[in-house]
């Protein structure tokens, strides 16, 4: 089957969206707006993908969000819902960094994740991928390597892996280790979907992070490298969600993808 | 200590430039304390950024008069300032950053062109101070009891403002050629925050700004109802909208 290659939906460039060619699908991190112009026409042309809307799977997830995350499971006819391996805010509430964070790699959160996906998984209509989240330091509490860890969930949940290259080349960056090298180590047979994007030098981290720009060719090579590596990639997705995001970067960035596989 | 636990101190550690600066955290030696503090103010950075252009939208329309940009002031060195008293979500700290947004945009050269800026900034700051704090994640946790002492939220703030800026706000989102003038007619808001982080302005009429003065989680909605000037019913139905709002809760303590 050929691999769907497409973008987030960004409602800035809705117009533009609306009538392209060469985007098999749309990731969706926000609900549509409800004066969206555009929307009726995206619905109707791409297939769309629910992508992170319930927050974090180390609490269960109360019964309204799960109604909302069907509602627009439904709406955007989803092949599968995505949500992300992430732990941001304090259980009281008190405090949120409002920004993805991995958890703890231990084996508590490993029961907390496997519990919470399964139970929402007996909610969802659609298979659920799961997708990794860099971490920029080690916790030394952690008990077990990232990708150890995501293997173990994704064996006692049966879920997909949305893989996120980006995440994983800055992971290896950080760890002074080879991209390919540390990609190996990640349960590469799960994969239903994967994510590319360009990085960029953040003046705060004073190295690579994540940014809406495009993916270099050393990017794209490590994207062909890993779909040869995922027998079950089904989309690759331009990561890019942001309102400084252009319709050049978009377009240029997803026929950049499409000749690179 | 659980896992889970262990997590909300690393992300209090990302949050809370003071708890970085303790024993507390030191002492545990968890993460390397270099990135651990390169990441909190990458974070710190992202965090205001989606705060200061969500709450300052009006003013960052009006750029292209004032010349200043709300989120400039995040690469300015008195933000840079703030980080070792930074707590991100704590309402001191989305004070400091307002004030230095506000301070920043109000003394642009086109300022003058632009008679409402001052009050604009001050209701912009006002919606973004009262967005901070703990905020309920679950949709399934249960509000309060409603039969105790009436008490106004911390943060929900009552704004006496000289030009009615609601009349024109839609306008400065939209195209505009001559800035759009804001009528001068003295308004009261209501700025209100639910225990979900949502924020609400809403008019506020003078049973309203009464009641959101006078609730202090000690008067019974009798007493309140007396020293308010209100009948029974007019106190019932003002309250039942400022819990809606989440304005008011309702005490319970002794």
């Amino acid at each position: 089957m050929a691999l769907m290659v497409g973008a987030f939906y960004n409602p800035h460039l809705g117009a533009e969206l609306a009538v392209a060619s060469g985007i098999d699908h749309l990731a969706m991190a926000d609900p549509p707006a409800a004066h969206d112009p555009h929307w009726p026409a995206i619905r109707e042309r791409y297939t769309l993908l629910l992508h992170d809307y319930l927050g974090q799977l180390s609490e269960p997830l109360d019964e309204r969000s799960i109604q909302r995350a069907r509602s627009l499971a439904e709406l955007y006819r989803t092949p599968w819902v995505a949500e992300h391996f992430q732990c941001l805010h304090t259980e009281d509430g008190r405090y949120s960094i409002n920004y993805v964070f991995p958890p703890l790699y231990t084996e508590e959160f490993l029961q907390r994740f496997v519990a919470n996906a399964s139970a929402l998984q007996a909610r969802l209509d659609q298979p659920l991928v799961m997708e990794n989240i860099p971490g920029f330091f080690d916790v030394k509490a952690s008990q077990m390597p990232e990708p150890a860890w995501l293997a173990r969930f994704f064996d006692a949940t049966g879920a997909g892996f949305l893989l996120d290259l980006p995440h994983v080349w800055l992971e290896a960056h950080y760890r002074g280790v080879a991209a390919e090298q540390w990609l190996a180590e990640f349960p590469l047979e799960r994969v239903v979907e994967l994510h590319v994007a360009g990085v960029e030098e953040d003046a705060d981290l004073r190295g690579p992070w994540i940014a809406p720009t495009a993916p270099s060719d050393d990017m794209l090579a490590f994207l062909a490298l890993a779909v040869r590596r995922c027998p079950g990639a089904k989309a690759v997705t331009f990561d890019a969600f942001s309102p400084s995001l252009t319709a050049d970067v978009l377009f240029t960035s997803v026929a950049r993808i499409r000749e690179a596989l | 200590m659980s896992d889970r636990a262990l997590q909300d101190i690393v992300l209090r550690a990302l949050a809370d430039g003071p708890f970085r600066a303790s024993r507390e955290w030191q002492q545990r030696a968890l993460a390397d304390p270099v990135r651990v503090e390169r990441f909190a103010r990458f974070l710190a950075r992202h965090f205001y950024h989606e705060r200061i252009v969500h709450f300052f939208k009006y003013s960052r329309a009006l750029a292209r008069v004032t010349g200043r940009r709300p989120e400039a002031v995040l690469r300015s060195p008195a933000f840079d300032a703030l980080f070792p008293t930074m707590v991100l979500g704590g309402r001191n700290t989305a004070r400091a950053v307002a004030g230095l947004v506000a301070g920043d945009v109000v003394h642009g050269a086109a300022a003058a062109r632009v008679p409402y800026l001052k009050e604009l900034l001050r209701y912009e700051s006002a919606m973004m101070i009262a967005e901070a704090g703990p905020r309920v994640w679950r949709d399934d946790e249960p509000p309060g009891p409603d039969d105790g002492a009436p008490e106004t939220v911390e943060g929900t703030a009552l704004l006496e403002l000289a030009y009615d800026l609601p009349a024109i706000l839609p306008q400065l989102l939209g195209p505009w050629a001559d800035v759009p003038q804001a009528p001068a007619r003295p308004i009261t808001l209501l700025v209100a925050r639910s225990r979900h982080g949502r924020v609400t302005v809403a008019l506020a009429d003078s049973v309203v700004a009464r009641v959101v003065e006078l609730a202090d989680g000690r008067r019974t909605p009798e007493q309140l109802a007396r020293a308010a000037g209100l009948g029974p019913g007019e106190l019932e139905a003002a309250l039942a909208g400022l819990s809606e709002l989440g304005a008011v809760r309702f005490a319970t303590g002794s």
